[in-house]
């Protein structure tokens, strides 16, 4: 494949204006870089189902990430009681420990309701809803990271 | 062409676990969310209190299953992910037994910390 | 450059006169939609007089030839509207009255042969299946995304056909049934794969794939091609196992993320998606038994 085609560009130009009847003019302009970004770059043209993806994706990574950090910190048990429990009550005295616990409730409900979702894609169930389930994902984690925002930050203050 | 299905490491056997570990996983991580924040609040949480629960064979073994799925579950999930994103060769391989390494040992850590909290008392 | 107000018109009647009921759910929507625009159409026509407007193309333009054109820029067009102009029409008119140096593919005109599969207003669709009057303007024309761009509109359908390619598209079986001399299919069998039987080879559901971008993911019509031989039974037992294999590469099926970008794009309204997951499922039954 000869080097100087082009690939994919997204190209916001300086523009020609050709009305009917004049003659075609030519100018210059530039052109983005490709790359990985440039997938992204086109965001605002996301469907529900890609959507979908990039959030189950960032979720599920959320999520194992904190798995390895909770091991670590139950791991204070083997220290003993004063240990574990001087370790979990400081944490939960933290306010920022108690608002990243609601943004995780947020996170494992999302992937929880989406996984839920992409089973029943799986399994070609509801195909036509899709993007009407992912919505609902959204909503419900809304909805109950709200609600569970009293119980969360519950003696904190 | 048999003996070519019954290997372990296939990736449809890898899609099925995803699955299966998923459904799994709805249940307990819903369950331990609800227990560990509505029925008891989070920063109520002793060692007597996670002893109690611990100690208790039903509540132990679907710890360390859930340690286990989700281990599972979430490091497949990673390794897909940089599957997709077109990781290849020597640095494919590395990161596969990276990853297998670190979940075993995830695991290891997770059992023995599960063990210290029943505290020897598991009946 | 003749706008087929007439084709449209009768086709539109077609479409109010046939039944309903059984039809796929997305090609019910589409008839929907059809209806309408048609609708709309009708009474946008009666109030405007529709000549004096114009269409207002943005159009990509590049061409590693001419000096002016190597770096990519974007072309206006004025373009008189016409009752029941499609962007392919609109283009068409460009190049004969304005820059015959305008290159992009066509032939049928009637979303049959997949030449003029574009990236229009930044969604794939058929220049030719596209009306212009279901689209916000000024209307923006660039080529495919994620292919080579050969030259304007054009670009480098290669990979594409090489992923096409992988799967044998083609009927194989070479056993008659015993008594018979054509290969039957019975009518359920039929129905099954009717839908994916409809491909054109446009591209247009593996460029709007993000998985399939850059790498070597097989792609949804490569996939869905397979899936109507897998599921075509006089195929034998032998082929079926054979184009599995294929699918189940680490470049088949389970690189497919469900995110329906393909579904929403098609042209021909194949639920691809769902042709995807059923192989999925398909593959994973099939190695279960061997257990
Ligand atoms: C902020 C929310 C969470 C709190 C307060 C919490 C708290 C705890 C506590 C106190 C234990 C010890 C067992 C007990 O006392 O009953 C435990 C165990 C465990 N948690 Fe969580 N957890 C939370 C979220 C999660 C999440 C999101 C996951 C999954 C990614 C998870 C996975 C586990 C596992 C696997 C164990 C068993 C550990 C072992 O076997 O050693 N937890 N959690
Ligand atoms: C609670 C129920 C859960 C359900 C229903 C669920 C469901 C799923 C499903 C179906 C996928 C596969 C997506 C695909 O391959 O197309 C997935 C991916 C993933 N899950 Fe879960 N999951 C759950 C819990 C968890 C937990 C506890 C963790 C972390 C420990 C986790 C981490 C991940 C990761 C890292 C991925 C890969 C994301 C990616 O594609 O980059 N999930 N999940
Ligand atoms: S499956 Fe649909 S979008 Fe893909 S090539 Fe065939 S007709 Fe075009
Ligand atoms: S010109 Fe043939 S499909 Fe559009």
């Amino acid at each position: 494949m000869p080097a100087d085609r082009v690939g994919w560009h997204t190209v916001d130009s300086s523009q020609t204006t050709i009305l009917a009847g004049s003659n075609p003019e030519v100018h210059m302009s530039q052109s983005y870089d490709r790359g990985l970004v440039e997938n992204f770059g086109r965001w605002t043209e996301f469907s529900a189902g890609m959507w979908a993806w990039v959030f189950h994706k960032f979720t599920g990574w959320v999520l194992i990430g904190y798995l390895f950090t909770h091991i670590a910190v139950l791991s204070t048990a083997i220290e003993g009681a004063s240990m574990y429990n001087g370790t979990l009550q400081g944490l939960e005295a933290l306010l920022i420990v108690r608002f990243m616990e609601v943004g995780l409730l947020a996170v494992a409900v999302f992937h929880i309701l989406n996984g839920v979702r992409l089973l029943f894609v799986d399994l070609g169930l509801g195909l036509d809803a899709q993007d009407k389930s992912f919505y609902a994902s959204l909503i419900l984690t809304g909805a109950i990271a709200v609600a569970s925002i009293p119980t969360f930050l519950g003696g904190a203050f | 062409m048999a003996e070519h299905y019954t290997s372990f490491s296939r990736d449809d056997t890898r899609w099925l676990l995803q699955r299966v570990t998923a459904v799994f996983l709805v249940g307990v991580l819903a369950f331990h969310f609800m227990l560990l924040h509505f029925v008891h609040h989070a920063y109520e949480i002793t060692l007597a209190g996670t002893t109690a629960r611990m100690s208790q064979p039903g509540y132990f073994i679907t710890m360390v299953s859930f340690l286990i799925a989700g281990t599972f579950h979430g490091v497949n999930g990673v390794y897909n992910a940089l599957v997709n994103q077109g990781i290849e060769g020597t640095p494919r391989t590395i990161v596969k037994y990276g990853l297998i390494i670190v979940s075993l040992l995830l695991i290891a850590q997770g059992i023995r910390v599960a063990w210290a909290m029943t505290g020897g008392q598991l009946i | 450059m003749s706008t087929h107000v007439s084709e449209s018109e009768s086709e539109a009647q077609a479409g109010t006169d046939q039944q309903t009921t059984d039809r796929p759910a997305a090609q019910q929507r589409r008839l929907e939609k059809k209806r309408a625009s048609n609708d709309q159409r009708e009474q946008a026509d009666s109030s405007t007089e529709t000549d004096e407007e114009t269409v207002h193309l943005k159009v990509f333009r590049y061409d590693p030839e001419v000096k002016d054109k190597q770096e990519p820029r974007f072309d206006d067009f004025h373009v008189p509207a016409k009752k029941g102009m499609t962007v392919l029409d609109a283009l068409i008119y460009s190049r004969d009255h304005y820059d015959s140096s305008l290159t992009f593919r066509h032939s049928c005109r009637q979303a049959i042969c997949g030449s003029d599969a574009l990236f229009i207003n930044g969604s794939q669709r058929l220049g030719c299946q596209t009306q212009i009057d279901e689209l916000d303007q000024p209307v923006r024309v660039e080529p495919l995304p994620h292919q080579e761009v050969v030259k304007d509109l054009v670009v480098d359908m290669e990979h594409f056909y090489d992923q096409m390619d992988t799967v044998e598209p083609y009927f194989q079986e070479e056993d008659l049934p015993s008594g018979l001399d054509e290969q039957r299919q019975d009518r359920e069998n039929r129905e099954k794969i009717k839908m994916s039987t409809r491909c054109i080879w446009c591209g247009a559901c593996m460029s709007s794939c993000n998985i399939a971008a850059g790498g070597n993911y097989l792609g949804p019509a490569a996939i869905n091609k397979a899936y109507r031989f897998v599921m075509d039974e006089r195929e034998g037992e032998d082929l079926k196992q054979q184009r599995l294999e294929t699918i189940e590469e680490e470049q088949g099926v389970w690189r497919c993320q469900t995110q329906f970008s393909c579904t929403n794009v098609c042209p021909k309204d194949i639920p691809l998606t769902e042709h995807i997951q059923e192989l999925k499922r398909e593959a994973v039954k099939n190695n279960l038994k061997f257990w």
